[in-house]
């Protein structure tokens, strides 16, 4: 599968719920874009600490090739065998946020679109690829995601706890509601 | 005008500063190239007058330039032509410290230092550390997501940022927090450069002062051979605190000024700092001092004093070049890592060619180029010149897989490198982001994100990587 095949499910404009081996959540819709087939490292130097993959790569595979590098993923994951690091862009954490460097995304309308880069500082333009962790497949259908690895020696102990949302109001609410319609104004992501 | 006599009216007579003489400490930020008068100024002291700005700058249909302490070089807070420009430098309060938690919660317009000075007492610190933090505020930081020397381990200001209070176009309040479930918001605002909503608070996570800190520096023969020890110093499992590099050209600069003990015939010289606790800061010097075998001269320093007299150099490039030149220009570009030793050599390249002269300092760890164009504004066509060797520099940049901007913004300044950056497609979104936020546009209208007119004007629109520009670079 390459990311034209991807893109062009995406402009056949019917309400679409993208899935990665399924690991996370349980789908009931019949119409799903299976993203899992869409895996593979597309670059990662050691030296950089920066890995490029496709969506669909699981995270115990990726954990497997920065081990040869004596190198770990900054952020912990449940379900290493099973879940994608795209179904874990998609549920988000605060640690998978601070750690991600850039996306390539097709949005609502079938765009292909670069966000942030593969580089550790980069603050051109606003921070989409950061903004849209956690967006849980609604927004945008990711492909492929940059992020940060560190050397063993700096691992950081892993923590999962439940998120929070500590303030809830309606100017947040709209804004979302507006982000919504920004990425996929025809509701094709569900 | 109107919406003056309007702010004089409703808010206290001593915080809207008006008038020609008046508005001119306030038209311009740290790029001073640019220069423009604001219709007022509200130096706002409360978050009701912060509202009270708001509400009448949209009754007016008013833009509104949200400013910091000025010292932003991408010329973010730059006023426009008939805009109030909002100083929240007043709000200057540190709300609160938990040591526990190692958080503060500050007003947006405290000073980056000061919260480092206001928790020292607890044995921490505030990491992120821009060379202009003794006077740029937090809430500026915020906005330009500000980075600095030890940014390589202890990240920008976005990974430094527990939530923020922020009001919204339409003088609402909202909290964004790291935690939030779903989309990140608050990411997002770091590095907005005041286009979305005003910063009214900031809580900030505070980092433990290192048990040790160790600075070596290493000087080469050579330039290629110190850029690879920077990727080898990476490649080891060391993330030092600070990976500072400088060229034969600011080396002599920074000695002439400082007396810093720097070796002046050398081509290359780095700063690496360590820190940690002593057992691992221990380990990583003897790694350290084997990387740097390939050094002609290293020098660890043994006391606090040395430190900070070999830091002082460094810290003092910029000035030390200035006097060399009576102006320079200050680039910011990002590249990965590997690809340092080929752009410096380009980068001599292009010097060469527009024969001007270029000093490289900057944050080799994270691949964070500075190079200061030296140029004289009183010969003519000189400006242009050092403008078209930026852009060379920064198109060079994003050529390689990097970008034009690491930690000082887009602002005014680099509208026309983002159009090499970005795509028609992908500043479409931004401008929608905008929107999504301010659809009134009035929030610091015309900063960071080019019109798509204007990148069609300057024919440079953004070519995919299809088409590789510098085929001579390898690449991987």
């Amino acid at each position: 599968m390459n990311i034209e095949q991807i893109q062009q499910q995406v402009l056949q404009a019917k309400p679409l719920q993208i899935i990665g081996n399924n690991s996370q959540l349980n789908t009931h819709f019949a119409n799903t874009l299976n993203m899992s087939v869409y895996s593979g490292i597309v670059g990662y130097q050691s030296e950089e600490l920066v890995m490029t993959v496709k969506a669909g790569t699981t995270i115990a595979y990726i954990e497997n090739i920065l081990a040869q590098s004596d190198q770990v993923l900054p952020f912990a994951v449940e379900n290493k065998q099973s879940t994608t690091i795209g179904g874990a862009y998609a549920i988000g954490s605060p640690e998978l946020r601070d750690a991600v460097l850039g996306v390539k995304v097709i949005d609502g309308k079938g765009r292909i679109l670069n966000f942030g880069g593969k580089v550790m500082k980069n603050v051109a333009g606003y921070d989409v690829s950061r903004l849209l962790v956690g967006s849980k497949g609604q927004l945008v259908a990711v492909c492929e995601i940059s992020f940060r690895v560190l050397p063993k020696a700096y691992a950081i102990p892993s923590s999962t706890r439940a998120s929070i949302e500590p303030s809830q109001s309606e100017a947040k609410q709209q804004i979302k509601q507006n982000l919504k319609n920004v990425f996929d104004p025809n509701g094709i992501f569900i | 005008m109107q919406i003056t006599q309007d702010l004089l009216q409703a808010l206290p007579k001593h915080i809207v500063i008006h008038g020609d003489e008046m508005t001119r400490p306030f038209e311009c930020d740290g790029l001073s190239m640019y220069r423009q008068k604001p219709l007022a100024v509200v130096l706002a002291e409360n978050i009701d007058q912060i509202k009270t700005v708001i509400e009448l700058c949209k009754i007016h249909n008013t833009p509104i330039v949200t400013r910091g302490a000025g010292t932003g070089l991408a010329g973010g807070a730059l006023p426009l032509e008939n805009s109030v420009v909002l100083g929240l430098s007043k709000l200057n309060k540190i709300k609160a410290v938990d040591p526990e938690a190692r958080t503060a919660v500050v007003e947006p317009g405290v000073r980056n230092i000061a919260i480092s000075e206001a928790v020292a007492q607890h044995n921490l610190y505030y990491a992120p550390d821009p060379s202009s933090q003794i006077a740029c505020t937090i809430g500026g930081n915020v906005a330009e997501n500000s980075g600095g020397v030890h940014c390589l381990k202890y990240g920008l200001t976005v990974h430094n940022v527990i939530s923020i209070n922020m009001l919204t176009i339409d003088g609402e309040e909202v909290t964004l927090h790291r935690d939030d479930d779903g989309i990140g918001l608050l990411a997002l605002m770091n590095g907005s450069e005041g286009l979305l909503g005003i910063i009214t608070e900031v809580t900030v996570k505070l980092t433990p002062k290192p048990e040790r800190v160790q600075l070596v520096m290493a000087g080469f023969d050579d330039v290629r051979v110190c850029a690879d020890t920077v990727s080898n110093i990476i490649k080891a499992g060391i993330i030092p605190a600070g990976l500072e590099m400088m060229d034969q050209f600011a080396i002599g600069a920074a000695e002439d000024f400082t007396h810093a003990g720097y070796p002046r015939d050398a081509k290359a010289l780095l700063l690496c700092e360590l820190d940690g606790d002593e057992q691992s800061v221990e380990q990583e010097l003897t790694k350290l001092l084997a990387l740097f075998s390939t050094a002609s001269t290293v020098k660890v320093a043994t006391t606090e004093q040395e430190r900070l007299t070999l830091w002082q150099g460094r810290k003092s490039a910029f000035p030390s070049v200035g006097r060399l030149s009576p102006d320079y220009y200050c680039m910011d570009g990002t590249i990965p890592r590997h690809y340092l030793a080929d752009v410096l050599e380009k980068i001599t390249h292009f010097s060469a060619h527009y024969k001007l002269r270029v000093a490289n300092v900057f944050h080799a760890g994270d691949g964070n180029l500075h190079p200061l164009i030296l140029y004289d504004a009183s010969v003519d066509g000189d400006i242009e010149k050092a403008e078209a060797l930026g852009t060379e520099i920064l198109k060079l940049c994003v050529d390689v897989g990097g970008s034009i901007t690491g930690e000082h913004g887009v602002g005014i300044e680099k509208l026309n490198a983002m159009c090499h950056q970005f795509t028609a497609d992908e500043l479409d979104v931004f401008h929608q982001i905008k929107d999504a936020f301010d659809y009134s546009g009035l929030l610091n209208p015309g900063k960071a994100i080019p019109t798509l007119h204007r990148c069609a004007e300057l024919g440079s629109m953004h070519v995919h990587n299809n088409e590789l520009p510098h085929p001579e670079l390898e690449r991987f």
